[in-house]
């Protein structure tokens, strides 16, 4: 189970950037988990909010959106979700095929709340 | 007032990061990496153990393991330059764990293996900066594991099934292991090795000086 390793990474950058950013408070996480990826999402939450406590981004949700597998043959262009042919097309037979997504692993989105004294400049 | 801000960036950027550097060092220094990914006991060790005893090539280790230095002390035995990264609980390696191995080790080497973490899981996840992942999988684990791993075995630029002196004695399903690795992969190449028996080890090191000597031709 890696999901400890990735959620430390993310809050890593999460925290860094409410630093120089100067966020009060991060309430919402959003990532983009690709389907080929191996991350099990409840692991994730749950390391989350362990990781999380204690720093200005406890209390955030953290959404999990799955990337769809799209794999793309390089010969006839087609493309498929099926992850059981990930290296064969399946209308052509060819052996080349990319896979488009399905590997990604990002953070897209975060919902913060800014301090005080921006918001009284705002 | 909550605000949303769009930041599109890697998880792991940080990590990835030194991936790619370890990657650009090596390219610069004409290194072959190779990311040697299985279960524990699939053979990973033995197979390094029985091939790199005379290989045409200057070759040096990383082992990874959560804990014990056995893996290091077996290398050691074969005059192989290896370096040993305990996880104590990690259950794969990580670029920035391999960026340390690399500075103890020698710099005139050809080829580094890097012996991953037994798990067919999680060390597919992680690139180390290697130019080749390589799954092994031994007959004992039956031949139903690429579909059931499909990353790792998707990734893999080879398959190497061990342990094939054991096919008399343990059900082993050879159509359906190769066909599903034909499903997921039909480019990797594919070897049948016994460590123990000498049978196949030919084969696999004339695989990785070919890799080796295709890198230094494209000059990367």
């Amino acid at each position: 189970m890696h999901e400890m390793s990735l959620v430390e990474a993310l809050m890593d950058t999460l925290l860094e950037m409410q630093r120089r950013q100067g966020w009060s408070r991060v309430s919402r996480v959003t990532l983009k988990v690709g389907k080929l990826r191996q991350v099990v999402p409840e692991a994730m939450v749950f390391c989350f909010e362990v990781a999380s406590k204690g720093t200005p981004v406890e209390g955030a949700s953290l959404e999990i959106e799955e990337a769809p597998l799209v794999s793309r043959c390089t010969r006839c262009g087609r493309e498929w979700s099926d992850s059981e042919s990930l290296g064969l097309c399946p209308f052509c037979g060819y052996a080349d095929v990319d896979v488009v997504q399905g590997m990604e692993l990002l953070l897209e989105s975060v919902e913060v709340e800014l301090d005080s004294a921006e918001i009284g400049r705002n | 007032m909550p605000r949303l801000v769009e930041i599109r960036r890697s998880v792991m950027e940080a990590d990835e990061e030194i991936a790619h550097r370890l990657r650009e060092m090596l390219d610069r220094r004409g290194v072959l990496m190779l990311n040697l990914i299985g279960s524990p006991g699939s053979g990973k060790t033995t197979l390094l153990e029985r091939s790199l005893i005379d290989p045409p090539f200057r070759s040096a280790v990383i082992e990874g393991d959560v804990e014990t230095t056995r893996d290091l002390d077996r290398i050691k035995a074969i005059g192989v330059p290896v370096v040993q990264i305990n996880t104590h609980g990690g259950c794969h390696l990580e670029a920035n764990l391999v960026e340390k191995a690399l500075e103890r080790l020698p710099e005139d080497v050809d080829v580094i293996f890097i012996e991953n973490v037994g798990n067919l899981v999680c060390p597919a996840e992680f690139y180390l900066g290697e130019d080749h992942k390589v799954a092994i999988c031994s007959v004992a684990e039956g031949g139903d594991k690429p579909l059931k791993y499909p990353s790792l075995f998707h990734q893999a630029s080879a398959v190497v099934l061990t342990k094939v002196d054991l096919k008399p004695y343990v059900p082993f399903d050879e159509a359906t292991f190769w066909d599903d690795v034909d499903k997921l992969n039909p480019k990797a190449a594919r070897l049948e090795v016994s460590a123990i028996k000498g049978e196949g080890i030919s084969r696999w090191i004339d695989l990785v000086e070919g890799w080796l000597c295709a890198k230094r031709e494209r000059g990367s």
